[in-house]
C-alpha cells in the first residue's frame, strides 16, 4: 500500500465525505477515488459504502482504520523525529506511572530520547490506574506503565513489557536477610508495611495464603515505605524493579511469587509528539528482561 | 501470495530510484535511536527490509549480507536492516547472524508505509501463519496483519535511491554482489 492511499483513506474516515476529503488533501476527486479504489483492491474488499447520501465505513473499513491509522502516525512520526532531532523542535515526554511501577526499567530510553532530542522536558507522574487513564484520555499524560490487572478502555493500546515480582525489602542487619528468599511464612511474625501506591502485593499475598498477616498501612510512595523500613517498622513488599540502597537490602519473595505484568499503555489513534513517540518505539522495539 | 501481491501493481508502488527515500529515526535492536541522516553523513546507505525472524528466506539473507559487510564497506557503504517485529526480535535476528550493522525496529510499519514496501498478508498466507503458530500481533505489537516485501535500497549521500531490489517473490533476494557494484558506482561518481 501506499502512503498516500493511506493518508487519503485516515482523511475520509474523519470526513465522510469524497469531496471534502479531496480537499484536504489538495488532490483531485478522480485522483482520491482511484487511491482508494487501489487501496480497496489490496485489502480485499470496499472500505467505504458509497451511497448517494450516505457516506459510511463498512466492516473491513472499521476494522482496518485503527491499523491503518497507526501505521500512518508510525509514518509520520519517524520523519517528524528525524525533523526534530536537526532542528532542535521543543517537545515533551509525560509519563505515567501506576502504582509501585518505577522508572528504572525505563530510563534507558527516556536517556536516548534525551540524546535525540536535548531540549525535550521530561515529567513523570505516580498514580493510580484510573487517574493515569484519564489524564492519557484527556491529553494531560503520553503514555503510562500500568499492571495489566487494572481495567483498562478498548481506547488503550497495551504492550506487553516486562513481569515484576515483589521483593521484601529489610534492614541489612534484619535476620531474614541471612536467607536466600523469603517466603509468606517467614512473615507471619513480622510487621508488612503496605501502601496502596506502591504495587498491592501484601494484599495479593494475604488473599492468595489466606494467612493473617500483621499489616501496617501508610499512604505513601516508595521512598516513605523505605524510610519506614529504615526506622525499624517492618518489611515492605516492592517491585523488584526499584533501586534498594544499603542500610535496606531486598531479598526475593518465593514462596508464593507475587507476578505482575506491567504493560505500556497509550491512547489509541492519538498521534504523540516525537519525544512521546520515540520513547514509545524504544520500548516497544526491546525486550526487558 | 506472490502474484496477488504483484497483480495489485504492488510494485509500482515502491520508492524508485532517482526519488528520495522517507526521512527516518528507529530504535536499534540495542534500544539506541538511529536516525538515516546520521548514517548517511559517513557516505551511501544500503536500506533491507526483513519480514521478520521467523522467516528463513530472510535469514539467508542477512548471512549473506554480514558476511559481506566489509566489502559493502570497502565500497563505501552501510547498512542498516529493518524489521517489523517488537519485543526484542530486531536483537534476537541481530545476535544469530552476529550482525555488525545495525538491525532497525520499524515499529507499526511506519518507514515501509513510507518507502510504499509494506501490504497486508492475504487471508489465505495469514491462515497458514496462524496454523504454523506465527503470532504477528504479538510479534508486530499491532493487529494489521501487515509485512514489507523483502527490498532493498541503496541510497546516494543525498538520500536518493540509486538503486533498488524489489520482487514480489519473497524468495528473491538483491544478491550482495549487485549492491556493492551499485555502491561502486555510486563511488565513482
Amino acid at each position: 500500500m501506499e502512503l498516500s492511499q493511506v493518508r487519503y483513506f485516515a482523511t475520509l474516515c474523519k470526513t465522510l465525505n469524497f469531496t471534502r476529503a479531496a480537499e484536504q488533501c489538495n488532490v483531485t476527486q478522480p485522483a482520491f477515488t482511484r487511491a482508494i479504489q487501489r487501496l480497496e483492491d489490496e485489502l480485499g474488499g470496499p472500505l467505504i459504502f458509497r451511497e448517494r447520501n450516505l457516506t459510511q465505513l463498512t466492516e473491513l473499513g472499521r476494522a482496518m482504520r485503527p491499523h491503518l491509522e497507526a501505521m500512518l502516525d508510525a509514518a509520520d512520526a519517524a520523519t517528524a523525529l528525524a525533523a526534530a532531532k536537526r532542528q532542535h523542535t521543543p517537545s515533551s515526554l509525560k509519563i505515567g506511572l501506576g502504582p509501585g511501577i518505577g522508572a528504572a526499567a525505563v530510563a534507558d530510553a527516556v536517556k536516548e530520547v534525551l540524546k535525540a532530542l536535548p531540549d525535550a522536558k521530561i515529567h513523570f507522574e505516580e498514580s493510580g490506574p484510573a487517574a493515569l487513564i484519564e489524564a492519557m484520555l484527556t491529553d494531560m499524560l503520553d503514555c503510562a506503565l500500568l499492571a495489566d490487572d487494572c481495567d483498562m478502555p478498548d481506547r488503550l493500546n497495551r504492550w506487553p513489557l516486562y513481569t515484576d515480582r515483589a521483593v521484601a525489602v529489610l534492614p541489612a542487619d534484619h535476620q531474614l536477610a541471612a536467607r536466600n528468599a523469603v517466603t509468606a511464612r517467614d512473615l507471619l511474625e513480622e510487621t508488612i508495611i503496605v501502601s496502596d501506591r506502591c504495587g498491592g502485593f501484601a494484599a495479593q499475598l494475604a488473599s492468595i495464603t489466606g494467612f493473617s498477616l500483621r499489616l501496617q498501612s501508610c499512604n505513601g510512595a516508595a521512598a516513605q515505605m523505605l524510610d519506614l523500613v529504615a526506622a525499624g517498622l517492618g518489611v515492605a513488599l516492592l517491585s523488584d524493579r526499584l533501586r534498594i540502597a544499603a542500610p535496606l537490602t531486598s531479598r526475593i519473595f518465593g514462596e508464593p511469587e507475587l507476578p505482575r505484568r506491567i504493560m505500556l499503555t497509550a491512547v489509541a489513534g492519538r498521534p504523540l509528539n516525537p519525544a512521546a513517540a520515540s520513547f514509545v518505539k524504544l520500548c516497544r522495539a526491546r525486550a526487558f528482561h | 501470495m506472490v502474484q496477488q501481491v504483484a497483480s495489485h501493481g504492488f510494485l509500482e508502488q515502491v520508492v524508485r530510484e532517482g526519488a528520495m527515500f522517507p526521512d527516518f529515526m528507529l530504535p536499534s535492536a540495542e534500544g539506541r535511536l538511529v536516525s538515516l541522516d546520521s548514517q548517511l553523513a559517513r557516505g551511501p546507505v544500503v536500506v533491507s527490509f526483513f519480514r521478520g525472524e521467523w522467516c528463513p528466506f530472510c535469514r539467508i539473507m542477512l548471512a549473506a549480507l554480514a558476511e559481506e559487510l566489509p566489502r559493502i564497506e570497502a565500497a563505501g557503504g552501510s547498512l542498516l536492516a529493518l524489521t517489523p517485529e517488537t519485543g526484542g526480535l530486531a536483537l534476537t535476528m541481530k545476535t544469530f547472524h552476529n550482525a555488525r550493522f545495525d538491525v532497525l525496529c520499524d515499529v507499526d510499519f511506519g518507514v515501509g508505509l513510507a518507502a510504499g514496501a509494506v501490504f497486508r498478508v492475504p487471508k489465505l498466507y495469514r491462515a497458514r501463519c496462524e496454523a504454523a503458530g506465527l503470532n504477528f500481533p504479538e510479534r508486530h505489537g499491532n493487529s494489521a496483519w501487515c509485512i514489507p516485501v523483502p527490498a532493498t535500497f541503496v541510497l546516494d549521500r543525498d538520500g536518493r535511491v540509486a538503486w533498488r531490489f524489489v520482487d514480489a517473490d519473497f524468495s528473491h533476494r538483491a544478491e550482495p554482489a549487485d549492491i556493492i557494484a551499485a555502491l561502486r558506482q555510486l563511488g565513482a561518481q
